[in-house]
């Protein structure tokens, strides 16, 4: 436990303070630091505390929620998979709860009254369908293959939601915000419906991750330790489900955070699940912030989508992965 | 070159030496050509059906016209109004659609004969991603006065550089190739995303097809480029296509055969990168069409040769059927060509992914 203090809990947590900070005091507006930081102090003018108290304070808080949903299930995921290219926004997870949530809108509901659980569900249909894949002859063993089937099926869906809204103006315009993954003008509101949604799929997360590291070494032993793999990869799914679901919900969807956040923790503590998922709840909204600050700064005056800069850090972390020879690890 | 040339055995002259059965023996140029009967016959009707998508797409559109005034109006004859409407509008089009179509298919038979993967066409290791990144930011940054063609060229070239170079070659690792590439491929996706955000909102609209292919905002220019790229570039891929029958051999037997290895991958990959990055200049980054193109030739043609003129007509069917779909399936609304072969094609890729245990081409 001293260990995955001092090598990962820490470091992790340090960075994420300052993540914090930078995201409180850095924007692609006129207020700068040096008229943020009086704010904090519990100062500052008129302008500059409504750009930190009522902008970017929420959207803090936000990011914080979605990188804790987006680190832990990549985490469990990739367990469940015993493969660490699993990643949510590869294998379709986030295209399918992106997918549902248009297709409700489009049969009439409206976006602002329309709370997480179509996403939810889409995520459930899109990990149902990694994982399934995953346990396919000739799939399974070639954790390579699963993510290229991954990103197959997240193409699909990405162009049948496009056909959606293509074809239906009115879902374009509600979801237009929303289809390419962001934290900006989220306001606490969104967090009190998806909180509970993301705080169940962490407890499931935290309790299914001892029978998770026993399948690690195969079925046949973890049946040997009493645990029973059926249904611990049904309580992985259940959690990635109400994680990614909650935070598309929340966001859209944002690649590559699950792939980055678990494959760092991994190098810090260690394959187990759960120092790994103990690591993966701090760096996982340090890594979603500090992408959102640099949202903000790229491309000043305007905002780019988190979901851009996440698979510009992502993309190495993927190709690296793969060059290692340690495939697969898990 | 001729698959049957040999230098211990002098070649016959023509037609003095009876043909393997399936095969003809034509004389060309004092020289005999050895031509499989089946691929011939396969190009044939797949030309005739390229034809037929062509007639149709020229008559087909919000102002519909039957096809008996439809080809006199190609050549000038008829109504003002309808050669004005076929000349001006559709034909460029439908050109674009076949020199676009016809490009990536001849870009994907190469690659995935060369990596012996289907999975490996131009995007899924990303050129197309990378042609599309550099073509944006010629429209972007640089004056627009330059024609995005020469910068999807570049852009197809780097991403085929970082892929190759990141996999350690292709065909070596089996699929991490396809992983290496599907992540250089996101990153330049994400790069042309930068983009277009830093972009001001006029060139929003100029920017849509750099994020879907589509035929709507081609120019001339880079159709042109295209089309004197396709000149150079097909009969270039005929024969590297049987030099690669070759390379499906054992190295040592390739080399004891007389063919230079190296040299026939490098130059296999250049003329991938060049049709890829050409088509992307005209279309933006039409999905999938380099997959399936050439596994509808290979169905065509039978397993023996490598069908580069079938996979470039199939191609143009793809595309050209795409963009007819688009058009007409929600007019008057229009979804672009690029949506369609991906709805399309999409589960195809998913099924060959999830079901075949081993995709070697054969």
């Amino acid at each position: 436990m001293r260990q995955v203090l001092l090598r990962g809990l820490v470091p992790a947590g340090a960075v994420l303070a300052v993540a914090v900070l930078l995201s409180l005091v850095l924007g692609a507006g006129e207020v700068g630091p040096a008229r943020a930081l009086p704010v904090l102090a519990g100062g500052g003018d008129a302008d500059a505390r409504f750009a930190v108290l009522d902008l970017r304070l929420p959207r803090t808080v936000v990011a914080v929620a979605v990188g804790i949903a987006l680190g832990v299930a990549g985490a469990v995921l990739q367990t469940a998979a015993r493969n660490p290219l699993a990643e949510p926004g590869l294998l379709g997870v986030s295209a399918g709860a992106s997918f549902a949530v248009v297709l409700v809108i489009a049969s009439g509901a409206s976006a602002a009254t329309l709370g997480p659980w179509a996403a939810v569900l889409g995520a459930g249909a899109g990990c149902a369908l990694a994982l399934g894949a995953a346990r396919l002859r000739g799939t399974g063993d070639d954790p390579v293959r699963l993510v290229l089937a991954g990103a197959a099926l997240s193409g699909l869906l990405g162009a049948a939601t496009s056909v959606v809204l293509l074809l239906d103006q009115r879902t374009a315009d509600e979801v237009r915000f929303w289809t390419v993954g962001s934290v900006a003008g989220r306001d606490v509101a969104t967090l009190g419906q998806v909180g509970p949604v993301l705080a169940a799929g962490l407890l499931v997360a935290v309790l299914a991750s001892r029978p998770l590291s026993a399948l690690a070494l195969g079925d046949t032993v973890a049946v040997g330790l009493g645990h029973r793999p059926a249904r611990s990869r049904a309580a992985a799914m259940t959690a990635v489900a109400l994680l990614v679901g909650g935070a598309v919900a929340a966001a859209g969807p944002i690649a590559f955070v699950g792939l980055v956040v678990p494959f760092v923790a991994r190098a810090l503590v260690g394959p187990d699940l759960r120092r790994v998922l103990a690591v993966a709840l701090v760096l996982g909204p340090a890594v979603v912030l500090l992408a959102d600050v640099a949202s903000r700064l790229l491309v000043r005056p305007y905002e780019m989508p988190l979901g851009v800069v996440t698979a510009l850090i992502g993309a190495p972390v993927l190709v690296a992965v793969v060059r290692s020879n340690r495939l697969p690890a898990l | 070159m001729t698959a049957t040339a040999h230098p211990a055995l002098p070649a016959p002259a023509p037609g003095t030496a009876p043909a393997p059965p399936g095969t003809w023996r034509p004389a060309l140029l004092g020289r005999s050509l050895l031509l499989d009967r089946r691929a011939v016959l396969a190009a044939g009707v797949l030309g005739a059906l390229v034809l037929l998508a062509v007639a149709v797409s020229l008559s087909v559109g919000t102002i519909p016209l039957p096809l008996a005034d439809t080809l006199p109006a190609v050549l000038g004859d008829g109504e003002p109004r309808d050669v004005l409407l076929v000349q001006q509008l559709r034909l460029p089009r439908v050109a674009a659609g076949l020199a676009v179509g016809a490009a990536l298919g001849v870009s994907g038979v190469l690659l995935q004969t060369l990596a012996r993967n289907r999975l490996a066409t131009p995007d899924t290791i990303g050129l197309n991603d990378g042609a599309t990144a550099f073509a944006v930011a010629s429209v972007v940054a640089v004056s627009t006065t330059v024609t995005p063609s020469a910068f999807a060229l570049v852009g197809s070239a780097t991403a085929a550089a970082l892929a190759l170079g990141l996999a350690g070659g292709a065909g070596r690792q089996g699929h991490r190739f396809l992983v290496v590439g599907l992540g250089v491929g996101a990153a330049l996706g994400a790069l042309t995303q930068l983009m277009l955000a830093r972009a001001d909102i006029d060139s929003a609209n100029r920017a849509f097809p750099w994020t879907i292919g589509s035929l709507n905002s081609r120019s001339g220019t880079s159709v042109a480029v295209l089309a004197v790229g396709l000149a150079v570039a097909l009969p270039v891929a005929v024969v590297l296509g049987r030099q690669l029958r070759l390379l499906r051999l054992a190295d040592a037997v390739v080399i004891g055969l007389g063919s230079r290895v190296g040299r026939v991958r490098l130059a296999v990959i250049a003329t991938a990168v060049v049709t890829a990055g050409l088509a992307v200049a005209v279309a933006g980054p039409l999905g999938l069409v380099a997959l399936l193109a050439p596994e509808i030739a290979r169905r065509a043609a039978g397993p023996r040769g490598v069908p580069v003129v079938g996979s470039a007509l199939a191609g143009a069917l793809v595309v050209l059927l795409a963009d007819l779909l688009g058009r007409t399936v929600a007019a008057p609304l229009e979804l672009p060509a690029g949506l369609v072969t991906a709805v399309v094609g999409g589960p195809y890729l998913l099924w060959l992914l999830l079901t075949t245990r081993t995709r070697r081409i054969p």
